[in-house]
This record gives structure tokens, C-alpha cells and sequence, in this order.
């Protein structure tokens, strides 16, 4: 399933350090992001666009992933000559990984 | 004696927000302080730049206006906090008190906040700039300016002192929440978990319609009804600790369980070391529960003392930052923007020790996220060149010869270009002992 079929997500900047969490529709697909949308697996979908590293937080009680990604906007917001320095389209990137699960169709597409 | 509860909005979340959905917030009468954040992390280097060329400039531009426009609420009781002095606080308290007295409001009294100016002492230490590899002193000539990021304390202060508006430079974000909220409800600045909710209440509310639907909507995954007409955010908390989110009636956007959450974790790292001049706010346990249409609880927030150190933005001049751009559609449109590319690296070749960084892009294939979502046949492409230069003149020469791509291949057109001054800023952190705040106030 598509990261973007059961999960939203958002990007920000601090210097040259990007931010993107995940969080789930519907719980119930929580340990499926828990187990499989790995660091790795977003290092391997950023590729070259990530320097430094990438690090996971859980937010178990919210059903969130918090990544870290440092060395990940070209030098900074204010020093990158990059079209979007802030990286706020990090935030589709992401949700275009296929995770190599099938999800409950009812829990899938959004929360509307 | 403290409240049993305060209300506080957000009124801005930066430099060019617009104002209209603050004037709403301030009408209602449903908050008793509302908190502007003024500054993103350029903004203040840019700001000190305009004070080198006039003594009375470097504060929020908007500043005549926020007060026209507030005037009569404060003078019925709205109290206002924000960080509107950028570069230079004592002009803009000065823009405050003149505003207030063109607007017929008598007596009010405008604290202003110093100290955040910290470019003396990160000389005096050539403070380390971790992310650059090197030192404050080897910038040389390149230092523009350096900000710490200040606290609650001062606000607190003023409004004890009975401030009706409160105003510095680099005060930081969710401080320009926690200030009224401990304030009004006489939380103690070294309660970590009190001040640990409150900075919550200030992460949530301070990016502004971020927390309301704003930045959310991708369609048909997530829509937001009323995107036009984005309501502002507001909170209420308790004495007991409970924090409540919302918006006005009336008002588009959307304030719910997953609009709060991303904006939870919106420019934060590890959720359970959350970094202020406050506190280190733990933010792992929260939830999130949906209390009916646009309002929601949370809760869960805790914290631990306050860092030793403050962050510092340094800025840096970089230059000059040229940007150029021109449009290639149709069949080949892809191989004549590369013909394009290829010509203007060509004729910049002679430039290139005056360029110190560029880099060529196609936008609509490979601008924002390199090769990772490339097609071969897109519709229409946009080559873009960005570059830094150490003149004036090189950025000019780079821009202009994008334009002259008119001149190049096949059916190029659009062209667009710019040249402004590059500034850069980057961290740095000082011992919070070694800066010192002092605070007045002032009477319109």
C-alpha cells in the first residue's frame, strides 16, 4: 500500500535539519508504519537529497513517526539555492513509498 | 490574584502574515491576549540590514498597522505580546506608542524588551558555528547580526508590571505563549510541567492557521472547507492544566485530531526533548481527544529544566543571490532546456570564480525532489538557475544569461530574473548566564 492511502504527514526546516512526521487515519494501521516505515526505508526513498542521517521517534499515543533528517536542505534554508529550501514538499515525497503490506480496504483513503 | 483560566490567540505566525483573521480574533471578545510571531529564521538578519541604512528601521513593517487596527481593543483589554522589535525594539515600542496615541488610546503601558542583540558576545567567546565547521571570527567582514533566543521571564515581568502590550526582538516562539499563560494564571516559571503545557499550548498556536487546516488540505485524502476564510487559532487553559484548541465560528479551516497532531510535530525533533529557552518540554505521552466540531483536549505534556544555553542565529553575508528563469513546452521541450542549460554554463565559464555556488534545475521534472519522480515527457519545463556570487555584477551577468536564452533554442520564453543580496543565517549557542535582559516601560 501506498504511504499516502493510510497516513498524512507534514515538513519542516531548522537550519539545515528537515522534519517530517507521519500519522495514521485509522489506528489500526499504526503497527504497519511501526514495522515497516523504517529510517532506512525513507533514506532509500530521499536518496542523495539526505546527507547526514536519518532518525526515527515513535509517538505511540498519538500513532505518529517523527523522521529527522539532517544535512537534508542544500546547507539550510537560507544558504541552499534550492527551489523549495524549506522542504516542505518533503511531506508528498514521503507519502509515495509502497509499504510491502496490504491494509484493511475500510481504513484506507483518509479521514473524510 | 491568578485566573482559574486564560484564553490566548495566535495573531500571527510570521513577518507577512495577513492580519484580518487577528482583527476577528480581537472583535469576538473570546480572548483575553492575542501573540504575533514576527520573525522566521532569515527575517532578522534582513531586519538588521535595514537598520544599518536607518536608524529607525529594522522592526516589524507592519507595526503602524497591527496597532491602528488593535487600538480600540486594547483599550477595552485586550493585552498583545510579539516579538514585532526584530532588529530594533525601541523603534517599534516607539511605533506602538504613537500608534496608540493617533488612535486616541491614552495611558497604555508598552513594555519593550532588550538583550536579544547578542552579536558583542558571540565575538567576545568567537563562539563555535557547528553547523559551518568553523568559528564567529573566521566570518570576518561576512558577520551581519546575532539574536538568542529569549524566554518568558521578561514577558511575565511586563505584565506584572501591567504592560498592555509587550514587545521585543528575538523573543522565541511558544515564549510568547507561555509569558500570558503563566502570567494570568500564575503557573511559576520553574514548574517544568506546568511550563511544559504551556509551551505546548505555544507550539500549537504559534504557526497560526498551520494549526486550523492550513498546509494540510491534498485533496481527496484531506480537504479543508473554508481554506479562503482560515480562521486563526485559539486556546483556553486551565489552572489544573487542561489546554483546549479552537477556532471562531464562522471561520473556514478545521481544528480536529489530525490537523492538531501535525502541527504537534511540526519542526520538532525528539518529541521527548522539545528545546525553549523555557523548558525542555516532553511532548511523547500527549493525546489528542476530539471534544466536538473544531474543538479539541490535549494533554499530556511535561517537562524539565531549562537548557543551559541559548540558541543564537548568526547572519551571515553571502553575497549576492541571483535566480533565472525561462520556459520550454511542447514535444523536445526537454532536450531544448538542456540545450539551454548547456549554453548558459558555457558562457558563464569565464565568471566562475565570482560564483560560488549554482545550481540548474528543470522545474517541473526535477526541481524539488532530484530524479526520484522524473518523467521524459512532461508538458512544459522551466529551466531554472540559482546562483550565489561574490558581486553584484556576476549575479546580473548569471540572471541575464538565462534571459538571453530568447536568443538560444527553439521557442524559449518567460523569462523572469532576480538579484538581491544573499544573507545566511546559522546556529550557535551561548551560556544563558552571559545575556543580559533588562525590560521598561512606556506610556502612550
Amino acid at each position: 500500500v501506498k504511504l499516502r492511502e493510510i497516513a498524512c504527514s507534514r515538513s519542516g526546516d531548522k537550519g539545515d535539519v528537515s522534519n517530517i512526521c507521519v500519522f495514521v487515519y485509522d489506528p489500526v494501521n499504526w503497527s504497519v508504519i511501526q514495522q515497516h516505515l523504517t529510517a532506512e526505508v525513507v533514506r532509500q526513498q530521499f536518496g542523495d537529497l539526505v546527507c547526514g542521517d536519518v532518525v526515527r521517534y515513535e509517538m505511540e499515543s498519538v500513532h505518529g513517526l517523527n523522521f529527522v533528517l539532517t544535512e537534508a536542505l542544500g546547507g539550510g534554508v537560507s544558504m541552499s539555492l534550492r527551489g523549495d529550501p524549506h522542504g516542505k514538499s518533503y511531506q508528498s515525497l514521503i507519502l509515495d513509498i509502497d509499504l510491502p503490506v496490504n491494509v484493511d480496504q475500510s481504513a484506507v483513503v483518509g479521514d473524510n | 490574584m491568578p485566573s482559574s483560566a486564560v484564553t490566548i490567540g495566535c495573531g500571527s505566525a510570521y513577518a507577512n502574515d495577513r492580519l484580518e483573521p487577528a482583527v476577528a480574533l480581537a472583535k469576538s471578545g473570546r480572548v483575553q491576549y492575542l501573540a504575533f510571531d514576527c520573525l522566521a529564521e532569515r527575517t532578522l538578519a534582513l531586519a538588521q540590514l535595514r537598520r544599518r541604512l536607518d536608524d529607525d528601521a529594522g522592526q516589524d513593517e507592519r507595526l503602524p498597522r497591527i496597532v491602528s487596527e488593535l487600538a480600540p481593543f486594547v483599550a477595552s483589554g485586550l493585552r498583545v505580546v510579539g516579538n514585532f522589535g526584530a532588529a530594533n525594539p525601541s523603534a517599534a515600542a516607539n511605533d506602538v506608542v504613537n500608534g496608540l496615541r493617533r488612535a486616541g488610546v491614552a495611558g497604555v503601558r508598552v513594555g519593550v524588551i532588550h538583550g536579544d542583540d547578542v552579536a558583542a558576545l558571540v565575538r567576545k567567546l568567537n563562539s563555535r558555528l557547528p553547523e559551518l565547521g568553523c568559528s564567529v571570527d573566521d566570518l570576518r567582514e561576512r558577520f551581519v547580526s546575532a539574536h538568542a533566543y529569549i524566554g518568558a521571564g521578561p514577558i511575565v515581568a511586563l505584565l506584572d508590571e501591567g504592560a498592555s502590550f509587550v514587545l521585543g526582538g528575538r523573543i522565541a516562539d511558544p515564549s510568547l505563549f507561555v509569558g500570558p499563560i503563566c502570567h494570568e494564571i500564575g503557573w511559576d516559571l520553574d514548574d517544568w510541567d506546568r511550563v511544559g503545557t504551556a509551551t505546548l499550548a505555544g507550539h500549537l498556536l504559534e504557526c497560526g492557521t498551520h494549526g486550523t487546516g492550513g498546509n494540510f488540505a491534498d485533496p481527496p485524502y484531506r480537504t479543508v472547507d473554508g481554506l479562503d476564510d482560515i480562521g486563526l487559532p485559539f486556546a483556553i487553559v486551565s489552572q489544573e492544566g487542561a489546554l483546549e484548541l479552537t477556532k471562531l465560528e464562522g471561520t473556514g479551516g478545521r481544528v480536529d485530531g489530525l490537523t492538531t497532531k501535525t502541527q504537534l510535530a511540526y519542526e520538532i525533533h525528539d518529541p521527548a526533548a522539545y528545546r525553549t529557552p523555557d523548558v525542555v518540554a516532553d511532548f511523547s505521552h500527549i493525546t489528542v481527544d476530539e471534544m466536538g466540531t473544531n474543538r479539541v483536549a490535549v494533554s499530556g505534556a511535561a517537562g524539565r529544566p531549562r537548557p543551559e544555553t541559548l540558541k543564537v542565529l548568526v547572519g551571515i553575508d553571502l553575497g549576492w543571490k541571483a535566480l533565472g528563469e525561462i520556459s520550454f513546452g511542447g514535444p523536445g521541450c526537454v532536450s531544448r532546456a538542456r540545450l539551454g542549460e548547456a549554453l548558459v554554463r558555457r558562457r558563464l565559464e569565464p565568471l566562475e570564480t565570482d560564483i560560488e555556488d549554482i545550481r540548474y534545475d528543470l522545474v517541473g521534472m526535477t526541481s524539488l525532489f532530484g530524479d526520484r519522480f522524473s518523467s521524459e515527457h512532461p508538458a512544459e519545463v522551466r529551466l531554472r538557475v540559482a546562483a550565489r556570487c561574490s558581486t553584484r555584477e556576476v549575479a546580473a551577468a548569471v540572471a541575464y544569461e538565462v534571459e538571453y536564452l530568447y536568443f538560444g533554442p527553439a521557442g524559449a520564453g518567460g523569462a523572469t530574473q532576480s538579484v538581491v543580496p544573499a544573507i545566511g543565517v546559522t546556529p550557535a549557542f551561548v551560556p544563558v548566564d552571559d545575556v543580559r535582559l533588562d525590560w521598561e516601560i512606556h506610556r502612550s
